[in-house]
């Protein structure tokens, strides 16, 4: 153990066929196991506002980003299977009895297309940090290398996020109303995501997993968009936000961890019916895998 | 590989081009990925003839504004691109040192005809496909047989 962890405090890279100790295995697995499910609940969420998506370029959008989604869900949930903890179908089967676990961002209903504009423009960014901080250190090497190809991609949802802001931001004021009630939605889940503070002996920073405290990664989001926020005019649903006196930072109100602690558990405003959903949606595509598989046995003609 | 007849002007040109990356992939160059077909110079009007790996590409915008800036950035004002309806891209656009660049850089195999692609991580030819469709249109899921990496695959 001792050897193992100057190997990766070292900068070492473990592979799959390399000797762990379990907790390794086990903390490494669920990291990745929580985020194949976000993808998949992610990408299944998307594709629900493909048809109301408004026009043609933006249908295109978010279709390639289901197609995003659904893919690295796909890519994840093998690196998890491979690391022999659980297999995908059992992965995918606790998901949709809703053992799983998935990003609290996915517990909520996305009401109107200004909660996908606030979801791709805040939600994203904050994932994109996230993964961004985790490729930095990632000590286990197929993840980091499938985090690659991601974070390129959720660079384009981003970019998609941002490009819908500013139409909000530019826009009508319903438009405007509409956006800024859709952020008073989505700031507190979005804080949420970073995950409570970290513990000072979180093994995922010390296996290099995390590079940095889920305080850290939030007060990066923070600064940044509680900034840019306020200069299109819309304001964080936070009375007590304000900048500090001397640093010039940007400080937060008190969070409220309650509504974390309920997504944890499945108890989200949202969790029965997105759970129940991509039961559904599992059962009703079940013929298409199944033809699949026929074909992919039948010999070669 | 697709060659450019070259002049003084379309080697400039093709230069300014080279430094231009897919954005799906930072540190690979269109050219490298066979997405330029054509390049025109008229005087001082520049028109570069593109090819999408999949016509439905939801970064085909992107490109386009990419390659027109990198232009009017190295000194061409009067320059524009667009995207051409035929050839049909195919993988074997692709130069060799797009294809280093993939397999290191992103773990990507380049499927050539019907055979399996080197595999990036292990360089054995034992790379099976799993799904037909990855994270995007033009990408497979894949695995390697030989050292077991999950792969995703251009085709």
């Amino acid at each position: 153990m001792a050897d193992f962890d100057e190997f990766v405090a070292g900068g070492g890279i473990v592979e799959p066929v390399d000797d762990v100790p379990h907790e390794y295995r086990d903390a490494v697995f669920r990291f990745i196991e929580l985020h194949a499910n976000s993808e998949l609940m992610g990408g299944l969420t998307e594709r629900d506002w493909i048809p109301r998506a408004p026009g043609l370029r933006r249908k295109m959008a978010v279709l390639a980003k289901t197609q995003d989604e659904i893919g690295h869900a796909h890519l994840l949930y093998m690196v998890a299977a491979d690391m022999g903890v659980k297999s995908r179908s059992e992965m995918l089967e606790d998901l949709f009895a809703g053992r799983g676990r998935f990003h609290n961002v996915f517990h909520y209903q996305a009401v109107t297309w200004a909660d996908q504009v606030a979801i791709a423009y805040l939600v994203d960014a904050g994932a994109l940090i996230s993964q961004q901080a985790v490729f930095k250190q990632c000590s286990y090497g197929p993840y980091r290398r499938i985090l690659k190809r991601i974070i390129v991609e959720e660079g384009f949802h981003m970019r998609h996020g941002e490009e819908m802001l500013l139409i909000f931001a530019e826009g009508t004021d319903i438009q405007r109303t509409m956006f800024q009630a859709a952020l008073d939605r989505w700031w507190w889940p979005t804080l949420h995501m970073f995950g409570p503070p970290s513990k000072p002996d979180d093994v995922l920073l010390r296996w290099r997993i995390k590079s940095e405290t889920n305080d850290a990664l939030r007060d990066k989001f923070v600064q940044k968009y509680a900034t840019l926020l306020m200069g299109y005019g819309f304001v964080p649903p936070d009375p007590d936000l304000h900048r500090d006196a001397e640093t010039g930072r940007w400080v937060t109100g008190e969070i409220d961890w309650e509504p974390l602690k309920a997504t944890l558990a499945n108890l989200g405003p949202d969790s029965a019916r997105r759970i129940g959903g991509a039961a559904a949606h599992w059962n009703d595509t079940r013929w298409v895998r199944e033809a699949l598989e026929t074909v992919a046995e039948r010999p070669a003609a | 590989m697709h060659v450019i007849e070259t002049s003084a002007a379309t080697a400039s040109v093709l230069e300014v081009l080279a430094r231009v990356d897919d954005p799906e992939y930072p540190g690979v160059s269109i050219v490298d990925l066979g997405l330029v077909e054509s390049v025109d110079v008229d005087g001082g009007r520049v028109t570069v003839g593109l090819i999408p790996t999949f016509l439905g590409c939801p970064a085909l915008a992107i490109i386009r504004a990419d390659v027109e800036r990198a232009l009017v950035d190295a000194g061409w004002p009067d320059a524009s691109a667009e995207f051409l309806h035929s050839p049909v891209w195919t993988p074997e656009r692709i130069t060799d040192a797009g294809r280093v660049a993939l397999g290191e850089g992103f773990t990507v195999a380049v499927q050539l005809g019907e055979r399996s692609p080197p595999c990036p991580r292990c360089g054995v030819a034992a790379v099976r496909t799993t799904a037909l469709f990855g994270s995007m249109r033009c990408r497979s899921v894949a695995r390697c047989d030989a050292c077991g990496e999950p792969l995703e695959v251009i085709r």
